[in-house]
């Protein structure tokens, strides 16, 4: 059974991957949510079509193309892991930035009004009074992302990345039982992203009376 | 760095083939999953404890598990499970199947518990059945309301179907990445293949965005 | 809790009770919703429950078709217990016909296709047969020109008005009201009660939960005055609203402005 280390390393890598680009999607869909909100009227639209362009590709193309195309483009390449991160940010932060301008926007115009009677400037309103809201509407939804990434780091093994999906598949082929491998593989996933999906639908029930306005 | 654009016409043909093929792998496994998933939600209101919890497991089986390893296990297990050798098409159609199906059970689930128990009562009050009640009360305003969430579902299929290209599809991932191969033309093609999947999806995440709108000032 | 009951003055008292409550208990996670109500309705009769709010009202109209099981007592409909199996209830809720609060109309489905839904899901009968049998039932409350329009597309009143001819269409043996024109705006209730006094006349047997004291007084033929789940009174309306003998009564009564 020395696949199970060898299997052991990818699930490391699966979750490193999953929570760096986690990490990042936040970070840069943060932004670029914020920036669609607040930001000049000029920048939204090619957000607009950056979000809606990777709303509209597959995540399997994106990984592909930053890992074998983006190279021959810029001259510059990317070992697979980073690539991976790359591509996956890429995707996964166009649905936080929609998240987060779902979430701003769901807050009631009269809450900014509020804040502006009291003397506040716009970013001091946005910082105190708007975005605590709008983040807790926005906890369940980023925890979905959270499990739809985990997922979607699988995909990264097909551009070599060996994380989990990507050594269950060499396991698998070398030794004469890949179903069992497979099966294994799918109880793992199970058991990581059962708690997420879990966790998930519990903060749904909390914040939903939060939620309400 | 010379890029020759030309091998995206010469090879237009395969292209279009394999995006006829992604089509129907979508246009099949919803066909298979929406039916699929009002069984899942039905089950799973029902007072056997069996059929619900059933369809319960099978929802959440389904919802943690990455699409691209269910189709790679239904691809080495289906051929010894079901004694039969399936071609890669059905075994994909299968996968997709499953995986839809599920998130589609929970779709429906949540639109059926979203109409008033009072239009029930009204159904019972008329001495109609449970089940007369589900099919003439319930279902056909249930469906009506989940229409904007099926399209996303619809839309996220589509891209999913890229990932039957591991087990060696014809789809239009497996074709964009075959010509690749063949020609050694890699920006090329994989920037066409982004193209026309781009050109395929925008138009329909923008009409799922308009569905989003117009049904949502209805209520 | 029984006053004195004058059952030879009550209307219908020559034949047996079409209804008959025996010490009827409902709880609701740890609240008990009817303490031990005990009445009975006549062929015929008009029986309007009045009360406050959260007195029982609507949850002995509830228990009375099988929308919810009592915990304790009995409910005799002709003669006989009400069943406790769903089928069994089921057959007897044929013979009832409920008019809701919130009307309740399909919205998915015309005028005429909430009424027919009954007759032919229910009863089996073809397509034409039901819609003849509809259109007459529309007729007769007023909205035979609106067979075609869509619940959205009526006004309050009249979707009441096509819910009422929803219940007849299947003929029933007794009509249940629920606060029928308490969602309706003041414009419209008087169609609503014009057509539930006309049935009146008919003949149906008819038990109504409702606050239009005017109504219970000049239509109905008998009222149950309830207060937290229990009868503290009843007795023809000349009896109740000229000469309330309890206390509760005069009290609500006054809350509600009536001077009688």
């Amino acid at each position: 059974m020395d696949s199970a280390g060898f299997l052991l390393g990818g699930l490391e890598l699966t979750l490193a991957l999953s929570l760096l680009t986690m990490l990042s999607s936040l970070i840069l869909g943060g932004a670029i949510g914020l920036a669609r909100c607040y930001g000049p009227a000029w920048l939204r639209w090619p957000l607009v079509f950056y979000i809606d362009s990777m709303r509209s590709v597959p995540v399997f193309v994106v990984l592909v193309w930053t890992y074998f195309a983006l190279p021959l483009l810029t001259g510059v390449i990317l070992p697979p892991f980073w690539a991976a991160l790359a591509a996956l940010t890429a995707h996964v932060a166009a649905y936080v930035a929609e998240i987060v301008r779902a979430g701003v926007t769901s807050i009631r115009p009269g809450q900014s009004r509020a804040a502006f009677a009291l003397g506040m400037s716009r970013s001091q309103a946005v910082r105190t009074i708007i975005l605590p809201q709008a983040v807790v509407r926005m906890l369940p939804a980023f925890g979905s992302i959270l499990s739809i990434t985990i997922k979607d780091t699988a995909i990264a093994a097909v551009i070599a990345v060996p994380e989990y999906m990507n050594k269950s598949q060499t396991v698998a082929g070398q030794s004469f039982h890949p179903i069992e491998v497979f099966l294994v593989a799918m109880a793992v996933y199970f058991i990581i992203l059962f708690p997420v999906t879990r966790v998930v639908d519990m903060i749904y029930a909390r914040v939903a009376y939060l939620g309400r306005s | 760095m010379n890029f020759d654009w030309s091998v995206v016409w010469h090879n237009a043909g395969a292209l279009v083939e394999g995006t006829k093929l992604t089509v129907l792998l979508a246009v099949t496994t919803m066909a298979i999953a929406i039916p699929g998933g009002i069984l899942l939600a039905v089950m799973r209101l029902s007072r056997v404890r069996v059929l619900a919890v059933a369809s319960a497991s099978f929802t959440e089986l389904f919802r943690n598990l990455p699409l691209i390893l269910v189709i790679y296990t239904a691809y080495y297990v289906m051929p010894v499970a079901t004694g039969l050798s399936l071609s890669p098409v059905v075994t994909g159609i299968i996968a997709l199947s499953l995986n839809v199906a599920a998130y589609n059970g929970e779709t429906f689930r949540a639109g059926i518990a979203s109409i008033r128990m009072g239009q029930s009562e009204a159904a019972y009050a008329l001495g109609m059945t449970r089940w007369q009640t589900m099919r003439d009360v319930v279902l056909p305003q249930a469906v009506r309301r989940v229409l904007p969430v099926l399209a996303s579902t619809w839309v996220s299929l589509f891209k999913d179907t890229s990932l039957v290209s591991v087990i060696s599809v014809a789809e239009l991932a497996y074709t964009s990445m075959r010509v690749r191969s063949q020609t050694f033309r890699v920006l090329e093609m994989l920037t066409a293949m982004a193209a026309i999947y781009w050109m395929l999806g925008y138009p329909q995440a923008k009409l799922v965005d308009w569905i989003n709108r117009r049904y949502s000032v209805k209520e | 809790m029984d006053t004195a009951d004058p059952t030879t003055l009550r209307k219908g008292s020559s034949q047996a009770p079409v209804l008959v409550y025996r010490n009827v208990v409902k709880r609701f996670a740890g609240f008990v919703a009817l303490a031990g109500v005990s009445a009975e309705v006549r062929k015929g009769e008009v029986v309007c429950l009045i009360g406050p709010s959260g007195s029982g009202k609507s949850t002995l109209l509830r228990c009375t078709n099988g929308l919810e099981l009592i915990d304790d007592g009995e409910i005799m409909f002709d003669g006989e217990l009400l069943p406790r199996d769903w089928e069994g209830m089921r057959r007897v809720r044929q013979r009832m016909g409920m008019v809701f609060q919130n009307f309740e109309l399909f919205p998915h489905k015309t005028a005429l296709g909430n009424v027919t839904i009954g007759p032919t899901t229910v009863l089996g009968l073809s397509r034409e047969a039901a819609e003849k049998r509809a259109r007459a039932l529309l007729e007769k409350v007023g909205l035979a020109d609106k067979a075609a329009s869509y619940p959205s597309q009526l006004s309050g009143g009249e979707q009441q008005r096509v819910a009422i001819a929803r219940a007849l269409d299947m003929e029933p043996e007794v009509m249940l009201f629920d606060e029928p024109t308490s969602a309706l705006d003041p414009e419209t209730i008087g169609e609503v009660l014009n057509v539930m006094t006309q049935l009146a006349r008919e003949g149906m047997t008819m038990i109504v939960v409702t606050h239009e004291m005017t109504f219970a007084r000049l239509v109905g033929d008998w009222i149950v005055v309830m207060d937290r789940g229990a009868i503290i009174e009843q007795g023809p309306p000349k009896q109740i609203f000229e000469a309330p003998t309890v206390e509760r009564t005069r009290d609500f009564l006054s809350h509600l402005g009536w001077s009688g």
